[in-house]
């Protein structure tokens, strides 16, 4: 015979005769059942700031969404340059880095005899940039990894469903998005039509070494279009 | 509008919804009663149980899903929409999903298990289905009332063995879940049935016990007597709005009423007591069929709610009667020139009570935990049926020794405030003491580990 509850210590009589314990329990669901019966639902999406008499914790989801914190990590986005141009520079680090090995990079290379001013302050570019969404662990490596600030996970979303394996192998069209974003510290600021590049403070994203020398200073340094996202890294 | 009134609104709607029922109720009655000769009970039969029991019991279907999920802090059923414009953004409570629910089950497939026996199959969901409904021909939904020299009843049939009805048909039922079972060819569904019939065996004999208490008191069968006799006071004030202690089974026999609550309960195999259905282990005696034929064993157990409720109400509740007032009301001048009216009033009275008690049983079925098998039998043979024997016994010698009931309800109140002081009152803190943890830990819990007893624990 299993277990004989009968014997447990802690009953007294209302407990053994049953009907008075069954009806605390009837005034327990009764006083739920009443409160969210006639009180307003509060709405506010964070369940722990509602203040309302109704005790539902349901976040209707469609309609209602729970705001997820600073740090989340969502879709990839490869981050746009003011110019519309990704900030990727196709140096392989994120694809280094990324243990699921969903990142698939090709990098092409600026013309150094090509007049246009990139060509001049960043070698490479990437002409093939995929993430495999579906391989994706969602660790966030790569933004951790990457030295330009060019790959991000700040969209808050997540990954939308498909019908089909392959629309889940995100190329740049698709990953190139959200607000462009600029640090100071940028080499095509530096474009100023000298053969070489002026010089800049020692900045975070700045290379070792880099401007050391005094002879350059800054000429013309352009002003930063509006509106541009500064150091915010996950926000 | 906010929600409190939108509640209250909707509240009142469903009384006002009940009021105009059942003055359709008597108005029909009284036309089929001038077609011919009993024309009045043929409506009925269609009022009170295809239109009252059965509405009711398709809506507790869904006020299952919305009120267990007010208990359980959720929202509920309330994606269903209406494609009409101004319903399309509206949960409209839920009440979309009760046809969505139906075309489902009307349009799955009706599967019939291999090895099953096709006519005993078949037969089975009707054989739960019919009895239930078949039980509340007996209950009266309001007084006789008469309108132009017709005298219109507001009951299907008023047969002189009353109760005993209702108990006949009551145990037809089981032998739709026990044949669902067998004819299922299936483990599990014979399992289910076989609990089923033993359950029902168990509590059939505290339910008809219970009963006798409250047969001894009005001396009848008949559930329409027994009704009248609830209009009466047994303590009255003396003023001009009669006010006093109603004759209601509740406060004669509330010991009845628990053990006749509990069996039927158990007749009804809703939680605590459904173990034939077993959700969480067997599926239950249901689980070969699909479609409409599932659909009709689920519909036959709030069927039987209803009716459970139905005649919980008129047996100790005062059927259609008021708690009080109700010769005040009699004797206004607008109820002695429209005797209909004042029928409707008590009609409705009757259902509210009715809708009332189908509250109570969704939020007892919702409150407690299943009972395991043997503590189900332990329940029905070793306490219900000793304490109603003993309830008959008690209930015989106060009404021989006091025939005016007072006696018997003095008992009764007393039982009534025992059970308030018992529910009310602090519980005796818990007693983990040394005496209690030293000398028991070892002896009953066996190799269960016992924390040792802190000196702050008490």
């Amino acid at each position: 015979m299993a277990y004989d509850a009968s014997q447990d210590p802690t009953k007294d009589v209302r407990e053994r005769i049953y009907i008075p314990e069954l009806l605390r329990g009837l005034a327990v669901t009764t006083r739920h059942f009443l409160l969210n019966l006639f009180r307003d639902r509060d709405k506010n999406t964070s369940v722990v700031d509602r203040k309302s008499a109704s005790l539902v914790s349901t976040v209707q989801y469609p309609e209602e969404r729970v705001t997820y914190p600073p740090g989340y990590r969502g879709l990839h986005r490869l981050v746009p340059r003011e110019d519309g141009k990704p900030r990727c520079v196709a140096c392989y680090m994120c694809a280094t880095v990324c243990p699921a090995q969903c990142i698939y990079i090709e990098a092409g290379e600026y013309d150094p005899a090509d007049p246009a001013p990139d060509s001049r302050v960043i070698e490479k570019f990437p002409t093939k940039f995929v993430i495999d969404e579906l391989r994706c662990i969602v660790c966030g490596f790569c933004v951790e990894a990457c030295p330009k600030d060019a790959i991000r996970m700040d969209t808050n979303q997540h990954t939308p469903s498909e019908y089909t394996r392959p629309s889940f192998v995100y190329d740049i069209p698709k990953l190139l998005k959200g607000p462009p974003v600029s640090h100071p510290s940028d080499p095509w600021f530096r474009r100023s039509g000298s053969e070489e590049p002026p010089y800049q403070p020692v900045e975070a994203h700045s290379r070792i070494g880099e401007g050391r020398s005094e002879s350059h200073p800054v000429k013309s340094l352009p002003a930063p279009a509006a509106p541009v996202v500064r150091f915010s890294k996950g926000g | 509008m906010g929600r409190p009134l939108m509640v209250c609104f909707a509240i009142a709607f469903i009384v006002a919804l009940i009021v105009a029922l059942m003055a359709a109720a008597y108005g029909v009655a009284y036309l089929a009663e001038g077609w011919f000769e009993g024309g009045a009970r043929l409506s009925n039969i269609l009022f009170l149980m295809l239109l009252f029991v059965m509405v009711i019991a398709t809506l507790l279907t869904v006020a299952e899903r919305k009120w267990s999920a007010m208990i359980q802090d959720r929202i509920g059923p309330n994606r269903a929409r209406i494609a009409l414009p101004f319903l399309r953004d509206r949960a409209l409570g839920g009440l979309p999903h009760l046809p969505a629910d139906v075309l489902k089950m009307l349009f799955k497939e009706d599967f019939k298990p291999a090895g099953a026996d096709r006519l005993l199959f078949n037969l089975a969901p009707i054989l739960a289905f019919a009895p239930s409904f078949a039980l509340f021909a007996v209950v009266p939904a309001g007084p006789t009332v008469a309108i132009n020299g017709r005298q219109i009843p507001m009951i299907v049939a008023s047969p002189d063995f009353g109760i005993l009805f209702v108990f006949a048909i009551a145990s037809l039922a089981v032998y739709g879940t026990s044949l669902a079972g067998w004819s299922s060819n299936s483990k599990l569904a014979l399992l289910g049935g076989v609990r089923a019939s033993s359950q029902m065996i168990s509590y059939e004999v505290a339910l008809g016990l219970s009963l006798v208490g409250m047969m001894i008191v009005f001396s009848t069968v008949q559930l329409p007597v027994m009704t009248d006799a609830q209009a009466r006071y047994l303590w009255q004030a003396a003023t001009d709005f009669d006010f006093g202690l109603p004759a209601w089974g509740i406060f004669l026999q509330p010991l009845g009423f628990v053990l006749f609550f509990a069996a039927a309960f158990a007749e009804t195999k809703r939680a605590p007591f459904d173990v034939p259905e077993g959700e969480s282990e067997i599926i239950g005696y249901f689980v070969e069929y699909s479609g409409m034929k599932f659909g009709m064993f689920m519909i036959s157990e709030f069927v039987e709610v209803v009716v459970l409720s139905g005649v919980t109400a008129a047996i100790f509740f005062g059927g259609y009667h008021l708690p009080v007032g109700e010769q005040w009301l009699s004797r206004l001048p607008l109820f002695e020139e429209h005797p209909w009216l004042f029928g409707t009033l008590l009609g409705s009275v009757f259902w509210i009570k009715v809708v009332l008690l189908c509250w109570v049983q969704l939020m007892i079925r919702w409150t407690f935990p299943r009972f395991r098998y043997d503590q189900i039998q332990a329940l029905g043979w070793k306490r219900l049926l000793p304490v109603g024997l003993a309830n008959v016994f008690l209930t015989g010698a106060l009404i021989l020794w006091d025939p005016s009931l007072r006696a018997l309800a003095s008992v009764g109140i007393l039982e009534i405030a025992t059970l308030l002081v018992l529910t009310f009152s602090r519980r005796a803190p818990e007693r983990q003491s040394s005496l209690a943890g030293g000398t028991h830990s070892s002896s009953a819990h066996g190799a269960l580990p016992q924390p040792a007893p802190s000196a702050g624990q008490r």
